[in-house]
């Protein structure tokens, strides 16, 4: 089990530490593991590191990093999956993470710990149980606590939910106007390589949710579609079988925003849009073009259009225009195209010459375009939603859905 | 769901000592210690702060502890915490002090408000302080029956810490088998899994002493035991379903209808949000069937997609550790992921160590159906930025030629890699070559014709430079020029500092004298001289060797280094079966992630010991 948790600014410092168990962990693990992650230069070190006296779970967020200590045996995505759940608890709370944040709240982050982590072993990461054992710092509390004199981040009440049989919900939640919200937010990874063939295209989507339901509500959403789903996840509050017999998905909802449901489809045939890269080099300088454009026309606008790429290291100079959008290059010699908003009328195109290093006839190391973009109003999966029950309410309940799609790790060799 | 950024480190600041501070903040709680005056609890919650925070920067505060207990008798409850922390992290090396402490926090324990009756035990608890041990009985026993479950479920971790402590006090009270009552009856799914976890550590920690406590460990894994826990595992929270089925992974049913019973409660674990959870099910599902082969294969096409879409969500640390165990299986049955190639394709923004791991498992999975794919996938990385892997595809791609039938396309491709013109690309291109001739020697027309325009001086590796030597020598009478190139690299001898390549430069001169006696001749006269004055020892005694072969009879030595070569089928597996097997030992353990799977070393020795925390 976990036997220390500590949080490191970007510069090393030891911003917090919180001893777990009765085996103290000297401080000094952090000056190893920082010399290590030095030694280690700009790569990225992995998830579970064995130093001489412990084994280290380490994840990097926002350039703080948090680092958990174990002597013995534990299954490793325990320690990972949890630091990761420390993270967005904090960040969930506090507005963000930077090292200010974390030192001006480091009692309510020592709170916060105190009551996700006990003798080495995870609780409670459900953050809406949290939110009622600890009061979050926002500006609600803060002129409160102006108002009333009364400072206390602590809850006086221990949560209705701890006891009920429902772990991710009170039962006393009250709202005037009952709302829910359903998102189908969508990420495209794609590879398409050298010759323009689409070499793979899969999407991971999520179905977000934003309740703010009175009461215990009863939710069924429904598919039209459900079988396109290659392979899902759901959130501990949505019930299996009915999910199993009829893909629906019955769940009573925690309050406020979450994951209901991740999910992945594969092998779709079809990016939405084109980029073209050509690169021809002729006696030491290389001429580059790149084209893009709306391939199978979703519907909607495409729009946030970026392409990045890295120069090669023998590239001495790039000089490079476009007709659409602004073309920048940073001196460590990484390139952002922002098209934004795909025009009707023209397509956007890139080009311009790189000059090579002496010597250098061609440019044998060509780079990987990587391109974002995103739609609204679309999951390109295909995905729909046929419909959203709501039962055991007083009044009837204003309900919303979205869809938005927008590129994962899509990467364009050339 | 980009890696983040690293930040520029620098080398960790030293810490101020503070030690003037400190005193500041001394004289300061002393006056506040008395003092009943309106809005004196914000002062001292300021000044805890500060205290806190020096705690937290690393200065030493415990000289300050008689002060904190002073101010510590409040009924603010946020003061009360911060003084909790404060005590919890100094009594260990003030015991004495601690005393003062116990005091306000067993009044605490009997607070009418359960939050501050859970905190304050909990508090008590860590302090950790031998001496202390007697006043920690009667809040636990007290806490252990307490109404509230917030409450137990402290009370019971508590146990466990005073055990750690002291095992005697906590043995003679009785405790383990109140907490075996509460596990098998109480109402709250937390307080049972907490006792669980505290069972399976006391008891282990015990067994080795009485026998007694050695069977409470046994019946933990007992059928009745396991079905109470399997049935209500849905009522668990996550971090706890975790530890039942670890829990689940150590027991052994007794007939394949359990193990159905086993796997179809626990199915739909596989599709639970935390990566965690899902893991834990996986190793029971690999556990439970491990003698059972065809639904072996079943679980393993079962949990395939699971695996994935962990991988495919999260952040790059969770999807690397599943990667990791994802490798592990994949190794272990290539044939079952063979299609599932594409997941293993390298997307440029991953890390080093998770392209390395997909380049590894595209080579296991290639196939006859799936090499072409995967191979042009792979020849795309050889012109990727990133040298470590360029190298890596290529080796990938030599490492799927020498294991498929039909190579006639990776040739080409391997070919197509000498014209690129990149020293290290060359470099590993040629040693893959070398192998590959060694198994398929049919091919040596089509090699040695593009192997025979490169140039010996774009070659600088060592390995490299042994390849391309070897094959000179090997196919000598099909290269025209290779006499001379042999020649001149035997004059240049000095140039070379490995021995390696000189070692290959004096075979590939004899192998060549034999095939073209005229031509060679000045070149092995040079080699031989160089190398009998090399002051390698192995290369000096293979010159003398050669030399004294050649003295002795010249057909005899063209016989010991000319002989009729047989193509090599099989080279040799690094890993055999056996070893294989002993993989669901260690799935999800630690070691499948950070790369040093004990099973994969040769002497099997635990790398930290197994101390119980």
């Amino acid at each position: 089990m976990l036997q220390c948790i500590f949080l490191l600014s970007d510069s090393g410092e030891v911003m917090l530490e919180k001893q777990l168990t009765g085996h103290r962990v000297d401080r000094s693990i952090c000056s190893w593991y920082w010399d290590h992650a030095i030694s280690q230069g700009d790569q990225q070190l992995a998830p579970v590191i064995a130093s001489p006296t412990h084994y280290l779970f380490q994840i990097v967020r926002e350039g703080i990093t948090f680092l958990a200590c174990t002597q013995v045996e534990m299954p490793p995505l325990m320690g990972i999956e949890f630091l990761c759940r420390v993270a967005d608890v904090l960040s969930d709370y506090l507005g963000g993470l930077n090292e200010d944040v974390v030192k001006d709240n480091f009692v309510i982050v020592y709170d916060l710990l105190d009551e996700m982590i006990d003798n080495g072993f995870p609780l409670t990461t459900e953050p809406n149980i949290l939110r009622e054992m600890i009061t979050p710092p926002n500006i609600v509390s803060k002129v409160l606590s102006v108002v009333t004199g009364n400072s206390s981040n602590v809850s006086d009440t221990l949560p209705g939910a701890t006891a009920s049989c429902v772990p991710w919900r009170t039962t006393d939640r009250k709202y005037t106007n009952n709302e829910v919200y359903v998102d189908l937010v969508e990420e495209m990874d794609a590879i398409i390589n050298r010759e323009g063939i689409l070499v793979k295209c899969e999407i991971y989507g999520e179905v977000q949710v934003n309740s703010q339901l009175s009461g215990l509500p009863d939710l069924t959403l429904s598919f039209v579609n459900p079988n396109i789903l290659d392979d899902v996840r759901f959130h501990p509050c949505v019930r299996f079988r009915p999910w199993e017999s009829h893909q629906i998905l019955s769940f009573v909802p925690p309050d406020g925003q979450f994951k209901l449901m991740s999910y992945r489809v594969k092998k779709l045939k079809a990016a939405p849009i084109y980029v073209k890269p050509q690169l021809t080099s002729d006696s030491g300088t290389c001429r580059l073009s790149v084209l893009v454009g709306v391939r199978n026309d979703p519907g909607k606008i495409i729009d946030s259009v970026t392409v990045k790429f890295q120069l090669p290291p023998c590239v001495l100079s790039a000089d490079l225009t476009s007709n659409c959008g602004t073309v920048n290059i940073l001196t460590n010699k990484s390139c952002t195209w922002s098209i934004g908003r795909i025009p009707k009328d023209k397509a956007p195109s890139m080009s311009g010459t790189l000059v090579l290093e002496a010597g250098l006839e061609h440019l044998h190391v060509l780079p990987t375009f990587q391109v974002a973009f995103r739609i609204m109003g679309i999951a390109l999966s295909g995905l729909q939603i046929d419909k959203l029950d709501l039962k055991n309410l007083p009044n009837r309940p204003y309900k919303g859905f979205r869809a938005l799609t927008r590129a994962g790790q899509f990467e364009v060799r050339s | 769901m980009a890696p983040p950024a690293q930040s520029h480190r620098s080398p960790s600041p030293s810490q101020p000592s503070g030690k003037g501070e400190v005193s500041d903040l001394k004289s300061q709680l002393r006056q506040l210690a008395g003092s009943r005056a309106p809005g004196v609890d914000d002062s001292k919650r300021e000044l805890f702060k500060k205290v806190i925070s020096y705690m937290t920067i690393g200065i030493d505060v415990s000289s300050l502890f008689g002060e904190m207990v002073m101010c510590s008798a409040t009924s603010d409850i946020v003061l009360k915490k911060m003084c909790y922390l404060y005590v919890g992290n100094y009594a260990k090396v003030n015991p004495d002090l601690a005393l003062l402490t116990i005091n306000f926090l067993q009044r605490d324990c009997k607070d009418q408000d359960p939050m501050i009756r859970g905190l304050a035990l909990r508090s008590l608890c860590s302090l950790r302080v031998a001496n202390l041990v007697e006043y920690l009985v009667g809040p636990l026993g007290s806490g252990l029956k307490d109404s509230n479950s917030y409450v137990r479920m402290v009370a019971v971790i508590g146990v466990l810490k005073l055990y750690h402590i002291s095992s005697s006090t906590c043995m003679d009270a009785d405790f383990p088998a109140i907490l075996k009552h509460l596990m098998l009856n109480d109402p709250d799914t937390q307080v049972l899994a907490n006792c669980l976890s505290a069972l399976q550590e006391i008891w282990t920690a015990e067994a080795s002493k009485s026998e007694e406590a050695s069977r409470e460990r046994d019946a933990l894994l007992s059928k009745p035991v396991i079905y109470y826990l399997l049935n209500r595992i849905k009522e668990f929270s996550e971090w706890p379903q975790c530890l039942v089925l670890e829990l689940v992974a150590k027991y052994v049913p007794s007939d394949s209808n359990e193990i159905f019973d086993i796997m179809n409660l626990l199915e739909d674990r596989l599709q639970h949000a935390n990566g965690a959870v899902v893991l834990a099910t996986i190793k029971v599902f690999l556990q439970l069937t491990l003698s059972m082969t065809d639904v072996h294969q079943q679980v393993y096409e079962r949990i395939k997609a699971p695996l994935l879409t962990l991988v495919s969500s999260g952040s790059p640390e969770q999807s690397y550790a599943v990667l990791s165990h994802l490798h592990l299986l994949v190794m272990r049955a290539p044939v079952l992921f063979s299609s599932d190639y594409k997941h293993f394709y390298c997307q440029y923004n991953e890390s080093f160590y998770v392209k390395k791991l997909k380049l590894e498992m595209l080579t296991v999975v290639a196939n006859e159906s799936n090499t072409y794919e995967i191979v042009t996938e792979l020849c795309e990385y050889a012109a990727n930025v990133d040298i470590p892997i360029a190298r890596e595809s290529i080796r990938a791609v030599g490492k799927i030629a020498l294991q498929q039938y039909d190579v006639n396309a990776i040739v080409d491709r391997l070919l197509q890699f000498l014209e690129m013109e990149k020293d290290y690309v060359t470099a590993e291109t040629l040693v893959l070559v070398k192998d590959l001739l060694r198994k398929y020697p049919q091919w040596s027309q089509d090699c040695i014709a593009v192997v025979g325009n490169i140039s010996s001086k774009n070659v600088q590796e060592p390995k490299a430079k042994a390849a391309l030597i070897w094959m000179l020598g090997e196919y000598s009478q099909d290269m025209q020029d290779a006499p001379y190139i042999l020649e001149s690299l035997a004059e240049n001898w000095d140039d070379e500092h490995s021995p390696e390549v000189r070692l290959h430069l004096l075979t590939a001169v004899m192998k060549c004298f034999f095939k073209r006696p005229p031509e060679t001749q000045k070149a092995l006269g040079a080699a031989l001289a160089a190398g009998l004055g090399d002051f390698h020892q192995d290369v000096h005694d293979r010159a003398l060797f050669y030399y004294r072969l050649l003295q002795f009879n010249v057909s005899t030595a063209e016989r010991v280094v000319n002989p009729p070569k047989q193509a090599v089928s099989v080279f040799a597996d690094s890993q055999s079966s056996e070893i294989k097997d002993r993989i669901f030992d260690e799935f999800n353990s630690l070691s499948v992630v950070y790369q040093k799977i004990i099973v994969f070393q040769c002497s099997r020795s635990r790398p930290m010991t197994r101390t119980s925390s």
